[in-house]
C-alpha cells in the first residue's frame, strides 16, 4: 500500500509538470501583457475586439487592485513585465511616474482632455472620470431624507448609521477625506478644520469597511444606512445587481478622480502596447465602456448624446489641488488612523 | 502496529547506496542561500537605511510613535491567546477522535479539519453572512426576540479571537492527532497498573510524550497569528496590531516605516522559537523503544457519556460545518434580494453556470492544483534533508541558527517574500549566482515552497523528536545501510507526521493569495487571482461559488489521502 502511496505521489507530480511543461509552447510574433484593475468582462471584451483587427498578436491581461499593481510594478522594476498600465486613479499614476516607472507617450487625442486629466510630461493620459458622492440606502432612507451636502452627514441623526470603506487603500475614500480637509485647507493653510470635520464624521461612523464590496453588501443589509462611495459602482450595483440603493450629488461640490492609462517604462512590447492604448480610447470604445461597463469617458469630443442619460447629470466638480493633495494625504492619513479614527464616540 | 522488516532477502538497492552525508547538506545550504538568506537580506538592509545612509533612525521613529508599541502588545497578546484557546479546542478533540470510538466518530473526525478548506477570501466573507451583526445568526435572534437592532457585532478582540481559534486549531488538532498515533501505550499501561491515575497518567506520561507535537503546533499557530492580516482588518475594530500597521504605512507610503515594522514582526515571531526551543530542550521523551503498540480506541458505551460523546460531537461539528454552509448558501443567493431577511429570499444557479460554461475556470483550478503539489512535494522531499542535517551528531548551535532560518519565511508576511523574491531574481547578477524568475511560472511554485515548508518541517521534526535513537542503532547494528533503516524504520514511524505537515502545506498553499497577487503570471494564475477579481467586480456570488468548487476539491483530496494513510497503516 505504501507503494501506492508513493506512485500516486509521483504521478501528482509528474502530472503536475507536464501540465505547467504543456502551456510554456512557441512564442507568437507579437505580444502585449496589460495590469488592469478593469474587471475580466471589460477586459476579454475588448481583447476579442482588437483581435478581430489584429489576429496575430496574443493578448494577455492580470486583472489585480490598482494599488497591487503599483507594487508590482515597483518590484519588477529591474525586469517589467507588463506593457501596459490601464486603469487606476491619476493619483496613483502621479506616484508612479515620479518613481520613473512610466514611459511618456502622447496619444493622438492628447489635445481633447482638460489639462487636469493628464501628466504634464505624458506619462499617462485619463480615460474614465469617477465622481464621489454620497450614496444611501433606499429602501431604509427616503431620497428627501437622505443628506444633501457633505456637512449634512454629520447631522447626529445619522449616530452609528454611517458606513465608510477603509480610506488608506482606496482612492475614491483617500480622495473624499483629502477634498474634506482640502476644503479648510485651502483657506487657513492648516488640516486642523479639515480634522475636526473628519472627528464629527467618526462620531457617526458605525463602521469602517475592509473593501467596497462588504460597504455595499452592508449597506443594503442596513448595518448602515448612508456611505460616500464613487458613481460607476453605485451604478453598477444598482443597475446590474438591483441593490436599492441611492446618491446624491454634493451641493457644495462632488471632488472627481480621472482614471488612467500609462505604458509602463522597459516593457518589451511597447509599440504593441501603444496599439491597444489608442484602441481602448478611440470614440466608439469609449462610448461602448460607457453604455456597457459604466465608465465615464474623459474625452471631450465625444457625442454626448450616445451615453447613458445619467452621465450627462451636471457634475459641480470640486476645484482640488491634487498634487498637494498626493503628497499631504499620507500625513493626514498617518494622523486620521492614529488620533480619530474610532476615537471620537462619547 | 510498526513491525521491524522480517524480510530475510536484503533488497539489492542497500547493497550498493551511496553516501549521503554530503546530499542533504548541499540542498538545505543552496536552498536557505538563495530562497531565504539572499532575497531577504535587502529587507533588513532596507530597514537599516535612511536619508543620511546607515543608520538606526528608522528604528527610533518606528519604537517611539506609543501607536507601533500598542500595536506589538495587541498582536503579540492576540497571538498567546490564540495558542492557548486554539490548545484548548485542538488538543481534546484530538484524543477524542484518536481514543474513543462512538457512533460517527470518522465523520467527526474529518468534519474537524473543515476549516482549513475554508477558502481565502471568500471564507472570511460567509463568517461575517453568519456570524455578523447582520448575519443568519443575529437576524435569526432577532426574529426569535423580536430584538430592533442586532444582538451582538462581529467585531473587537472577541471576534479576533474567535475568528482565529476557529481557522488555526486545525494545527493543534493534526499535530496532537499524528502525535498520538505514533505513542506507546504500554508505557500509560504501566503507569496505569502501577497504580497512577488517568489525570496522572495524562499529565506524567501521555503529554510529555507528545511535547514535540504540541511545541510544534503552538510555534506554527503563534506565528500564524502573528502574521495574521485579513481576520483583524474584517473584525479588528479598534485593535490595531502589528501586520495592519504595516499594511498602512505601506498604503500611505512609508515605505522605510513599512520595511522596519516588518522586521520587528519578523523577530517577534522568530524570538518565538527561541523560547519555544528552550523548553523543548528540558522535556526530550522519545517515545520509548514502541514495543508494544499504540494505543487501541477504547469504545464509549456507558449510555451517558455515549450520548454526552454524540451530542458534543452534533455541537461542534454544526459550528464548523454552520461557515461553510454558508458560503454554499451565499454563491447560490440571487444576488441583491438577500437584505433584511434571515435567508434569502430567492436562489438561482447563475453562478455556477458561469463558471462551468467559463474554460478559464477550469484552468486556475488546474494552475492552483499542480502548483501547491509542486510546493507541498518538494517541501516533503526538502523536510527530509533538513532532518538528515539535524539528525548528526553536534552543532548544536548551527542547527539553531538552521532551524531559525528555515521559519523566516513562515514568520515574514507574504506580500514581504513575494516582492522579495520578485526584486532578488528579477535581474541576472552572475556574481551572485542569481537566475531570473521573475514572469516565469515557476515563481509560484518556488514562493509557495519557501512560504509552506516550516510546516512540514516542524511536522517531520516533531515525529522525529518523538522516534527513539535506539531503534536506528538496532536496525544499524543488525546490518541495515542507511537507505534500509531510512525506508524500514524511520519513515514509517515518521510519515503520518510528514504527511499531515505535506497536506497542510498543500491546502494552505491553494488558497494562498497576498504573495501570489504580486508575482503571478498569465499562465499560473491561481484560484485566488480568479477569487479576489470576481469580488473586484462585486460578484460575491461567483466568487463563493469559486470557493465551493475549491472546497470540493480540497475535500476530495483529503479523503483519498486519509483513506491511503489508513490502509497503509
Amino acid at each position: 500500500m505504501r507503494v501506492k502511496a508513493y506512485l500516486l505521489f509521483l504521478a501528482i507530480c509528474v502530472s503536475a509538470l507536464l501540465v505547467s511543461c504543456n502551456r510554456a509552447g512557441g512564442p507568437p510574433a507579437r505580444r502585449l501583457l496589460i495590469y488592469t484593475p478593469h474587471g475580466q468582462d471589460l477586459l476579454r471584451d475588448f481583447i476579442a475586439r482588437y483581435k478581430a483587427i489584429h489576429s496575430e498578436v496574443e493578448v494577455q491581461f492580470l486583472d489585480m487592485g490598482s494599488r497591487e499593481i503599483l507594487e508590482r510594478v515597483r518590484a519588477e522594476r529591474n525586469r517589467p513585465q507588463a506593457d501596459l498600465w490601464w486603469g487606476a486613479a491619476h493619483t496613483t499614476f502621479q506616484t508612479a511616474a515620479d518613481e520613473n516607472l512610466l514611459a511618456p507617450y502622447r496619444p493622438t487625442w492628447a489635445d481633447s482632455v482638460p489639462k487636469s486629466s493628464r501628466d504634464t510630461q505624458d506619462r499617462w493620459f485619463g480615460t474614465y472620470q469617477t465622481p464621489e458622492v454620497i450614496v444611501y440606502n433606499s429602501d431604509a432612507v427616503k431620497p428627501e431624507d437622505a443628506p444633501k451636502d457633505w456637512d449634512d452627514v454629520l447631522d447626529p441623526k445619522w449616530r452609528n448609521k454611517i458606513l465608510i470603506r477603509n480610506p488608506n487603500p482606496s482612492d475614491s475614500m483617500r480622495a473624499i477625506f483629502g477634498a474634506m480637509i482640502w476644503r479648510f485647507y485651502k483657506d487657513t493653510g492648516s488640516p486642523d478644520q479639515g480634522y475636526d470635520w473628519l472627528r464629527r464624521l467618526d462620531a457617526n461612523v458605525h463602521e469602517y469597511t475592509a473593501d467596497g464590496t462588504l460597504l455595499m453588501q452592508k449597506l443594503v443589509r442596513r448595518e448602515g444606512v448612508v456611505s460616500l462611495w464613487n458613481l460607476p459602482d453605485v451604478w453598477i450595483y444598482k443597475e446590474q445587481k438591483g441593490f436599492p440603493i441611492g446618491y446624491v450629488f454634493a451641493t457644495s461640490g462632488t471632488p472627481v478622480i480621472t482614471d488612467g492609462i500609462a505604458i509602463v517604462r522597459g516593457g518589451a512590447n511597447e509599440e504593441e502596447a501603444k496599439r491597444f492604448y489608442e484602441f481602448v480610447t478611440t470614440p466608439d470604445n469609449l462610448t461602448l465602456a460607457a453604455k456597457k461597463y459604466y465608465r465615464i469617458p474623459v474625452r471631450t469630443d465625444l457625442d454626448r448624446s450616445q451615453l447613458p442619460p445619467w452621465m450627462n447629470e451636471r457634475v459641480n466638480e470640486m476645484p482640488l489641488d491634487w498634487d498637494l493633495l498626493r503628497k499631504q494625504s499620507s500625513d493626514w492619513l498617518r494622523y486620521w488612523d492614529t488620533e480619530i479614527r474610532g476615537r471620537s464616540k462619547k | 502496529m510498526y513491525e521491524l522488516p522480517t524480510s530475510q532477502f536484503p533488497s539489492p538497492r542497500s547493497r550498493f547506496s551511496p553516501s549521503p552525508r554530503l546530499l542533504p547538506w548541499l540542498i538545505v545550504g543552496v536552498v536557505l542561500l538563495y530562497g531565504v538568506l539572499y532575497p531577504n537580506l535587502h529587507v533588513v538592509i532596507a530597514s537599516l537605511q535612511s536619508d543620511a545612509g546607515w543608520s538606526l533612525a528608522n528604528y527610533r521613529q518606528v519604537l517611539s510613535q506609543s501607536i507601533v508599541l500598542e500595536s506589538i502588545f495587541a498582536s503579540v497578546g492576540v497571538s498567546i491567546l490564540t495558542v492557548l484557546f486554539c490548545a484548548a479546542v485542538g488538543v481534546p478533540l484530538a484524543f477524542l477522535f484518536e481514543r474513543y470510538a462512538f457512533p460517527a466518530r470518522r465523520l467527526f473526525a474529518t468534519l474537524a479539519a473543515l476549516p482549513l478548506v475554508l477558502p481565502p477570501l471568500v471564507g472570511t466573507i460567509a463568517f461575517i453572512f453568519l456570524f455578523g451583526e447582520s448575519g443568519i445568526l443575529a437576524r435569526f435572534a432577532q426574529s426569535i426576540f423580536g430584538l430592533e437592532n442586532s444582538p451582538w457585532s462581529l467585531r473587537g478582540w472577541p471576534a479576533l479571537l474567535f475568528f482565529h481559534t476557529y481557522t488555526m486549531y486545525p494545527f493543534f488538532y493534526m499535530l496532537t492527532g499524528a502525535g498520538l498515533r505514533r505513542i506507546d501505550a504500554s508505557l500509560a499501561e504501566a503507569a496505569q497498573s502501577l497504580g497512577a491515575g488517568r489525570l496522572r497518567v495524562l499529565a506524567r506520561v501521555v503529554l510529555p510524550q507528545l511535547t514535540p507535537s504540541l511545541i510544534a503546533a503552538a510555534l506554527l499557530t503563534f506565528m500564524t497569528s502573528m502574521a495574521s492580516f485579513s481576520a483583524p482588518l474584517l473584525f479588528g475594530g479598534s485593535v490595531r496590531v502589528l501586520t495592519l500597521e504595516i499594511y498602512t504605512a505601506r498604503q500611505r507610503g512609508d515605505a522605510g516605516v513599512a520595511v522596519t515594522e516588518t522586521v520587528i514582526l519578523a523577530l517577534i515571531s522568530l524570538s518565538a522559537l527561541v523560547v519555544f526551543q528552550r523548553y523543548e530542550g528540558t522535556r526530550k521523551f522519545a517515545a520509548s523503544a514502541l514495543k508494544g503498540a499504540t494505543k487501541k480506541r477504547q469504545a464509549i458505551t456507558g449510555g451517558r457519556a455515549r450520548a454526552l460523546a454524540i451530542a458534543g460531537g452534533v455541537i461542534f461539528s454544526l459550528i464548523l460545518v454552520l461557515p461553510v454552509a454558508t458560503l454554499v448558501l451565499v454563491s447560490f443567493a440571487s444576488e441583491g434580494q438577500w437584505t433584511v431577511q434571515t435567508l434569502p429570499p430567492s436562489y438561482t444557479v447563475a453562478n455556477y453556470a458561469k463558471i462551468f460554461s467559463d474554460p478559464r475556470a477550469s484552468e486556475v483550478f488546474l494552475n492552483s492544483l499542480s502548483m501547491s503539489a509542486i510546493a507541498a512535494g518538494a517541501a516533503l522531499v526538502w523536510s527530509f534533508c533538513v532532518a538528515a542535517v539535524m539528525a548528526r551528531k553536534g552543532g548544536r548551535n548551527w542547527k539553531r541558527v538552521l532551524s531559525w532560518l528555515i521559519l523566516v519565511p513562515w514568520a515574514l508576511p507574504g506580500t514581504v517574500v513575494a516582492v522579495s523574491i520578485a526584486e532578488a531574481y528579477g535581474q541576472t547578477s552572475p556574481l551572485l549566482g542569481s537566475f531570473i524568475l521573475v514572469g516565469t511560472f515557476w515563481i509560484l511554485p518556488v514562493v509557495y515552497f519557501l512560504r509552506f515548508m516550516p510546516l512540514v518541517v516542524r511536522a517531520l521534526q516533531a515525529s522525529m523528536e518523538q522516534l527513539d535513537a535506539a531503534l536506528e542503532e538496532a536496525a544499524s547494528s543488525l546490518g541495515a545501510r542507511w537507505w534500509r533503516r531510512l525506508t524500514r524504520v524511520t519513515l514509517p514511524l515518521v510519515w503520518p507526521g510528514a504527511v499531515a505537515g505535506t497536506l497542510l502545506a498543500f491546502v494552505i498553499a491553494l488558497g494562498e493569495y497576498v504573495a501570489s497577487v504580486l508575482i503571478f503570471v498569465p499562465n499560473n494564475r491561481p484560484v485566488s487571482i480568479a477569487i479576489a477579481s470576481e469580488l473586484r467586480e462585486f460578484n460575491l456570488g461567483t466568487a463563493a461559488a469559486y470557493g465551493v468548487v475549491l472546497m470540493l476539491i480540497i475535500g476530495i483530496i483529503m479523503m483519498v489521502a486519509t483513506r491511503l494513510e489508513r490502509s497503509r497503516a
